[in-house]
């Protein structure tokens, strides 16, 4: 080979990455059809003519006053909700966003308060500790909880005003989001 | 392999020195004749070697930030399908037929009856241990790099259980990482 041969260029999609002729098996075809009406129309002849189709069919059945755009780009259902794909196609649910405090025991009269999930809204956790601290004048520090998740340790009973202290510095954490756990059930802080 | 990789699974990213970037580029050079006239494109001589050391002894080999190849422990260097699919004719390639493609899309291992039926296709020559492409009936682009555990011949008279270990396929870690940092 003396020639330098040339990189060839891959058409991936946009949507999914992937090259446009393995979208079909991709984590999520369905969103991809648009992209490739527009993009790679050869590939997919099918996929056209059946757009088309559907597209005439959904404008008879709903209401006939507005007309649709002939290219076939419109996505089909923006409005769905968005659900993160694990790569084995499993629909990941999305994580609740609370806020999690609990009252642990330890030496009879001692104890330590946990705080779980500031980090789903958007809350650095090694911050709130440092800020945890200095309020309450005691240790706070971020563990490593069960399964993997961090969570930030406080000692101390510092529940009475926990709930208000997160809601003035983070705004964006509401008090509904609060929850305590007592007795092994969860309960509303607000 | 890399179903499941992000750039939490790099432990260190070293700059290496001289000596062992150019072993690196000799190992590749001998791996792919194909690839030597582009390679001084690929990996310039000037521009810094990255080798990153990720968990289960595996490395990857990025110039500017970009993956190219990657081994496990002093394997052969192999591919990213990104670079694959740039320059498509370095590998030996196996081809596996339609039914197979989504369950190597997912990660799974290829089973020999989808390289042998009609649809699959076999580079005779194939040894074991060796890493081959894996095309798709009908399809021109490569969606998996796999490495041989049986030799083509094997697989043509055993032609049951893993003929090939999925390394690296579409979509997974590796793939969706065009760039590390």
């Amino acid at each position: 080979m003396a020639e330098k041969p040339q990189p060839v260029r891959v058409l991936y999609c946009g949507v999914c990455s992937m090259p446009a002729e393995y979208c079909e098996f991709g984590p999520d075809f369905e969103k991809c059809k648009p992209w490739l009406i527009h993009n790679a129309p050869n590939l997919y002849p099918d996929l056209i003519k059946l757009s088309n189709a559907k597209e005439a069919d959904k404008v008879t059945e709903q209401l006939q006053s507005t007309g649709i755009s002939s290219d076939g780009a419109t996505p089909s259902a923006p409005k769905q909700e968005e659900v993160k794909r694990l790569p084995g196609g499993k629909i990941k649910k999305k994580e609740k966003q609370e806020v999690v405090i609990e009252k642990v025991i330890r030496n009879k009269r001692k104890c330590i308060t946990t705080v779980k999930g500031l980090e789903l809204f958007g809350v650095k956790l090694s911050d709130a500790s440092k800020k945890l601290g200095k309020k309450f004048a005691t240790g706070a520090s971020v563990v490593k909880g069960p399964t993997e998740k961090e969570q930030i340790d406080v000692q101390g009973d510092i529940s009475y005003d926990i709930v208000e202290f997160i809601t003035d510095t983070w705004p964006d954490v509401p008090d509904t989001a609060i929850f305590f756990i007592e007795d092994g059930r969860k309960v509303p802080a607000a | 392999m890399f179903k499941k990789f992000s750039s939490e699974e790099v432990s260190a990213q070293n700059q290496v020195k001289a000596s062992v970037q150019r072993k690196i580029r000799q190992s590749i050079a001998e791996e792919y004749p194909g690839l030597e006239p582009v390679l001084d494109e690929l990996l310039p001589k000037k521009s810094a070697l990255v080798v990153a050391k990720c968990q289960n002894h595996l490395n990857l080999v990025l110039v500017n930030d970009v993956p190219l190849f990657f081994n496990i422990r002093d394997g052969p260097y192999m591919p990213t399908l990104r670079l694959l699919h740039q320059y498509p004719n370095i590998m030996k390639k196996f081809q596996v037929d339609r039914g197979a493609i989504k369950f190597v899309l997912a990660g799974a291992n290829i089973m020999c009856p989808g390289l042998t039926s009609p649809g699959g296709a076999l580079d005779e020559e194939v040894e074991a241990e060796t890493p081959v492409a894996i095309m798709a009936e009908g399809k021109q682009h490569a969606l998996a790099i796999g490495f041989t555990k049986m030799s083509a011949k094997d697989i043509k008279s055993i032609n049951k259980g893993i003929g090939v270990d999925n390394m690296h396929y579409l979509n997974d870690g590796l793939w969706k990482m065009e760039r590390l940092n």
